[in-house]
């Protein structure tokens, strides 16, 4: 029986209709949403609604001093850590002409391409449940935690570690640490070849994502695409290799690409990375037992620290493409003005949106999951 | 410097007994149906901050929520359990309290992360809420930045054992005092907020009403309702 109030509501006459698609949804990679205009399951327009995670990141960083802030940096991109607070690090080191002990450096460069590694395995594990397949997002989660472990054997936090400060590290590496990694690195690439059976060949996964959210080299470029994401469309753009920061011009790695630029080239791209990291990591074990000294330079007293007035623009290559950050300093206890540049905040935003237009509404998931979207930092 | 005080420690005092039925044949089957309620939770599929990325760990092959009966669920309406997983701007505290509404009792929830207990990291920002609980009831808060898996699973075993009890009962709390929830809650959203569930309506079918369900804050709920008028209005406007 219908309520007193009942009124029938009238339906336009047309078969599109509005979707809200998360937050709260399974297929979103954290806590973001879309406002998707649809036709049957073809998507018209898509709008991106984030918001959902912002803290107001650059304005709490003027408020705290200079090293307070390196608590607070790995807060921003949660599956991937490491590279926010070295390159925080890295730009204060520059506006102070800190000159950062050898040492010091190979240890950053260890734990860069851990987190590296580790955020991989988080993504493609990720893109696998889109899928439907459950299997790869358990291996790769299990693996990842393995990583973890050694990251809190190293500085005791398993997902922030507020290990990097400016200057140097905090500690030393731990007795016989080097061999377990180059146990864990062992494991994990005899691992390979098993994913490649279970995911990165398997027609379920590869018919699936092939011609999904495609797009050109130009197109890539024209939004600000970077990192796996543009290296999937062909061009070989890393700044590790192109701008050398830290210890990485002495070391040998490739930069792979594919040429697709669809959703299964990027994750192609990702797993032939997971194999560079582990030659960079092997590197990385075999020369530094050769270099002792010290592991951070002398620093000023943190709690009274006037770091000179200036501007210093640094960058790095974390897994998600190129992170910058661009630091003000007047010369005073706190930094005067700190902006991060994060490579989420083009691709979940002006590339999904132009991406998921055209495809259909179960291909936005596998969209945003192939091109590893961090929200927090799309938000910050 | 004599006469230096001895501190008190405040001993939190025990929970007090739930109420149980007088007949002993009634009694057996709650404790059953608690037993079962505890064993058989699904938890609603929600990553609201940073805390959700120690969740996968913990549901996975690793550390194995499942074994405790724990899975994860995609739809509010058949969840029991609703995890904050850390800070929660004020944009995601309006989804979190329509979610949590939706939710069918009994419905539990759990705070994990220092920023849904007093704010954490961020307690001098401009966009976040800083205690949960003064938007909703919370059965128990996990503290640490982030915890552990050991530590979610700790704290969801300890929910277990109130449920197992018959001491998780923090979502009566928000029935007998939905004006001082919905006070806050229009503190901060404005005093125009409402919510599509009528809450008033499902404290009068529990049961559930006592002095502090009705008050100032809801007269103004009714004050201001009009549900689904600017959705009527849109349509007319688009078909006419």
């Amino acid at each position: 029986m219908r309520p007193e109030n009942y009124q029938a509501v009238n339906h336009p006459p047309s078969n599109e209709y509005e979707l809200n698609f998360g937050p709260n949804h399974p297929g979103i990679e954290g806590n973001y949403a879309f406002k998707v205009k649809l036709n049957g399951d073809r998507v018209l327009e898509a709008r991106a609604d984030g918001g959902y995670l912002h803290r107001g990141f650059e304005k709490l960083m003027e408020g705290r001093l200079w090293i307070q802030n390196i608590a607070l940096v790995p807060r921003i991109c949660v599956p991937d850590p490491v590279p926010m607070e070295v390159c925080y690090a890295l730009a204060i080191e520059e506006l102070c002409g800190l000159e950062v002990p050898e040492r010091a450096q190979w240890i950053r460069v260890m734990q860069l391409e851990m987190s590296r590694v580790a955020a991989h395995l988080f993504a493609f594990g990720g893109h696998a449940a889109t899928t439907g397949m459950y299997t790869p997002m358990f291996w790769g989660i299990a693996d990842r935690d393995l990583i973890l472990d050694r990251f809190e054997e190293l500085t005791g936090g398993r997902v922030y570690h507020i290990y990097n400060i400016p200057g140097g590290v905090r500690r030393d590496l731990p007795e016989g640490y080097l061999g377990r990694l180059s146990g864990l690195l062992d494991y994990l690439e005899s691992r390979l070849p098993d994913y490649d059976n279970l995911f990165f060949t398997n027609q379920v996964f590869v018919r699936r994502a092939r011609d999904v959210g495609t797009m050109t080299q130009a197109q890539a470029l024209k939004w600000g695409v970077t990192g796996p994401n543009l290296r999937a469309t062909g061009l070989a753009l890393d700044v590790r290799r192109d701008d050398p920061y830290l210890v990485y011009g002495r070391l040998e790695f490739d930069v792979p690409t594919e040429a697709g630029g669809d959703a299964l080239a990027r994750n192609l791209v990702r797993r032939s990375e997971l194999q560079q990291s582990i030659h960079i990591l092997r590197q990385v074990i075999d020369r530094l037992p050769e270099i002792d000294g010290p592991i951070r330079c002398p620093i000023p007293n943190p709690l009274a620290w006037n770091v000179p007035a200036g501007e210093a623009y640094t960058r790095v290559e974390s897994s998600k493409g190129e992170l910058a950050y661009y630091v003000v300093s007047t010369g005073g206890g706190k930094p005067y003005r700190v902006h991060v540049r994060g490579p989420s905040s083009m691709h979940a935003v002006q590339v999904l949106e132009r991406l998921a237009v055209g495809s259909r509404l179960e291909d936005i998931a596998q969209i945003m999951f192939s091109l590893d979207a961090c929200p927090p930092e799309v938000d910050r | 410097m004599k006469d230096i005080k001895k501190i008190e420690i405040i001993q939190r005092p025990p929970p007090p007994e739930p109420a149980r039925r007088t007949n002993p044949l009634a009694r057996v089957f709650d404790e059953l149906v608690r037993f079962c309620q505890s064993r058989s939770m699904f938890m609603l599929h929600y990553c609201t901050g940073c805390g959700a990325i120690e969740l996968p760990p913990a549901m996975t092959s690793r550390f194995d929520m499942e074994r405790l009966g724990i899975q994860p669920m995609v739809t509010p309406r058949q969840a029991d359990i609703l995890l904050v997983t850390g800070y929660v701007s004020v944009k995601t505290l309006k989804r979190i309290i329509l979610t949590y509404e939706q939710m069918p009792s009994p419905k539990y929830v759990i705070g994990i992360c220092s920023c849904t207990v007093n704010g954490g990291m961020y307690w001098q920002s401009y966009a976040t809420a800083k205690v949960l609980k003064d938007y909703i009831p919370v059965d128990v808060y996990i503290a640490g930045c982030m915890p552990r898996p050991e530590a979610v699973i700790s704290g969801l075993r300890a929910l277990m054992e109130d449920i197992r009890t018959g001491r998780g009962d923090a979502w009566k709390k928000y029935y007998q005092n939905y004006d001082f929830y919905l006070g806050n809650q229009q503190r901060l959203f404005g005093e125009k907020w409402q919510t599509p569930t009528d809450v008033i309506a499902e404290a009068h079918h529990y049961g559930m009403m006592t002095d502090q369900t009705l008050g100032e804050h809801t007269d103004l709920l009714e004050q201001n309702e009009v549900p689904l008028d600017a959705l009527r209005t849109r349509l007319k406007a688009r078909t006419e």
